[in-house]
C-alpha cells in the first residue's frame, strides 16, 4: 500500500502498488475532473506537493513537457506514486461517486474526518 | 464529380503496440502494411489499401486524406484552394505508402488534408462475386469502414467557406450563437450522401476531436459497447443519439487518448438538402439528443 494525500481537502487514501492515481481514486469511489484516461489530453493534471511519481508507459511531451514534469506536474491517469505522495487537484475537489463505496474505503483507511460530509452522509 | 469520401485518417500514438491492440484486436481492423514506426489498417468493407495510419510518437492528427474520382478533379481543387489563399503542395506517388499523386492542403484551420485519386486496391474478404454479407471470423467490433472526422478551429465560418467554395462540400447542419446575429460555432459538411464527411467546431486550430467508424445499426453500437467493457476501453459518452445527424453513437478513447466514435444510422443527404440550424442554447440536445447534457470532457478533450 502507498499512502497518498489529495489536496485541497487533505483526503488520504491507500493505493495499491503500481496503481495509477486515477485508478486508485476511482476504485475507492472518488470522482474528480479527468479526460481521456489514456494520457493524451492533460485534463487530469495535478500538482505534486510532496513525493514523486513514475510512469510505466510513454507519455507524449506534447501533453506533459519536461519542464512541467520537473516543475511538479503529474498526469494523474498515468502517474504511479513512487512512495508516500501528496498531490493537489487544480481548481477541483474530490467528490464521492457513491456514498457506500466511500464507506467501504473508510473501513480500509481511517483518516476521513476531512471529507466533505455532505457527500458521504447523503 | 466532387470529393468521393474520407479515405484515410493518419494519427499519432504514443505507443504503437498498445495502439495495435486497440485498432487491430478491439476494433478488428486488418493490418495491411507496416514500416518503421508506422502501421496501416483497413476495415473489412474497405477495398483500398488502408484507411487508418498510426505513427508512433506523440498524440493527435497528422492528416486526413480525401479520395477524389479523377486527377482532373484534384487539379480543379488545387487551383481553387490556391485562389482561396490556402497553402497547397503537390505530393507524388510513394510519398504515402500505396497512395498515388495528389495535393496536400494546409487548411485555414492549420489541419493538413490530402487529396488523391489512386490508392493500391486490396479488395475485401467477402469479395465481389456472390459475396457473403460479412467476414465470418471478424475480430472485436469488426468495423467495416471509417465514416467522418470532427476537428476544431478558431474560425468555423472561414473553414466552412473553404470546403464549400473550394471542395464542393455542402453544410448539412450548423450551430450558431443567435439566429438574429449568427456567429457560426459548428458546421457539419458532406460530399457524399451521409450527414457529414467532415465537421468543425470552434476551438483551437490544428486540433483533433475524433474520427468515426460506420457501424451497420444500433445493435452493432451496443455490441461495440460490450466489447469496450470487455477490453477496458475508456468510454467518453454513449450509447446515445445525436440531435445533429440523428446518428447513434458511442465515443471512446484509443490508448494514446485520441477520441474515436462508432456511428450508425443518421439520414441521407442530397445536393439539395436543406441545411439544419441549431442555436447554441440547444447545443446540448443537438450533440446528445437523449441525455441533453454536454460534459466537460466531450468539449475540452482534444488531441
Amino acid at each position: 500500500m502507498v499512502v497518498v494525500t489529495v489536496q485541497p481537502d487533505g483526503v488520504t487514501v491507500d493505493l495499491r502498488e503500481g496503481e495509477t492515481l486515477l485508478a486508485g481514486l476511482q476504485r475507492l469511489g472518488y470522482l474528480y475532473r479527468w479526460g481521456c484516461r489514456r494520457g493524451g489530453c492533460g485534463v487530469c493534471k495535478v500538482d505534486v506537493v510532496a513525493g514523486a511519481v513514475g510512469y510505466s508507459g510513454v507519455i507524449s511531451d506534447t501533453v506533459l513537457s519536461l519542464e512541467e514534469r520537473e516543475g511538479g506536474t503529474a498526469l494523474s491517469c498515468q502517474a504511479v506514486p513512487a512512495g508516500e505522495l501528496t498531490v493537489a487537484l487544480r481548481n477541483d475537489r474530490l467528490t464521492a461517486a457513491a456514498p457506500w463505496l466511500l464507506k467501504q474505503a473508510i473501513s480500509i483507511t481511517t483518516q476521513r474526518s476531512d471529507i466533505r460530509q455532505g457527500e458521504i452522509t447523503k | 464529380m466532387s470529393v468521393m469520401r474520407l479515405g484515410y485518417v493518419h494519427l499519432r500514438v504514443t505507443d504503437l503496440d498498445s495502439a495495435k491492440g486497440h485498432y487491430g484486436t478491439t476494433l478488428g481492423m486488418t493490418e495491411t502494411a507496416s514500416e518503421q514506426g508506422k502501421v496501416f489498417y483497413k476495415g473489412w468493407d474497405e477495398y483500398d489499401h488502408h484507411s487508418v495510419v498510426l505513427e508512433e510518437g506523440g498524440v493527435g492528427l497528422v492528416k486526413l486524406g480525401y479520395k477524389c474520382e479523377t486527377s482532373e478533379d484534384i487539379a480543379r481543387y488545387e487551383s481553387r484552394a490556391q485562389r482561396f489563399g490556402a497553402s497547397v503542395a503537390r505530393m507524388s506517388k510513394g510519398d504515402n505508402m500505396a497512395v498515388g499523386d495528389g495535393i496536400r492542403i494546409t487548411l485555414p484551420s492549420e489541419h493538413t488534408v490530402e487529396l488523391y485519386s489512386d490508392m493500391e486496391h486490396l479488395g475485401t474478404e467477402p469479395g465481389v462475386l456472390n459475396p457473403e454479407s460479412w467476414p465470418r471470423f471478424g475480430r472485436g467490433v469488426s468495423v467495416p469502414r471509417i465514416d467522418h472526422a470532427l476537428l476544431t478551429c478558431e474560425d468555423p465560418a472561414m473553414v466552412e467557406r473553404f470546403f464549400m467554395e473550394c471542395l464542393d462540400f455542402r453544410p448539412s447542419e450548423r450551430v450558431v450563437t443567435d439566429p438574429a446575429d449568427p456567429e457560426l460555432i459548428g458546421t457539419w459538411l458532406f460530399c457524399t450522401n451521409t450527414p457529414h464527411d467532415i465537421a468543425f467546431i470552434k476551438g483551437g486550430n490544428g486540433k483533433f476531436h475524433h474520427f468515426a467508424y460506420f457501424l451497420e445499426d444500433t445493435s452493432a453500437i451496443l455490441r461495440a459497447g460490450d466489447i469496450f467493457a470487455m477490453d477496458d476501453v475508456p468510454v467518453d459518452v454513449g450509447p446515445t443519439r445525436h440531435g445533429i445527424t440523428r446518428g447513434h453513437t458511442i465515443y471512446f478513447f484509443d490508448p494514446a487518448g485520441n477520441r474515436n466514435e462508432v456511428f450508425a444510422n443518421g439520414y441521407i443527404t442530397y445536393p439539395d438538402f436543406p441545411t439544419i440550424t441549431w442555436t447554441a442554447d440547444q447545443l446540448s440536445k443537438g450533440i446528445f439528443y437523449i441525455g441533453r447534457e454536454l460534459n466537460e470532457r466531450f468539449t475540452s478533450v482534444v488531441t
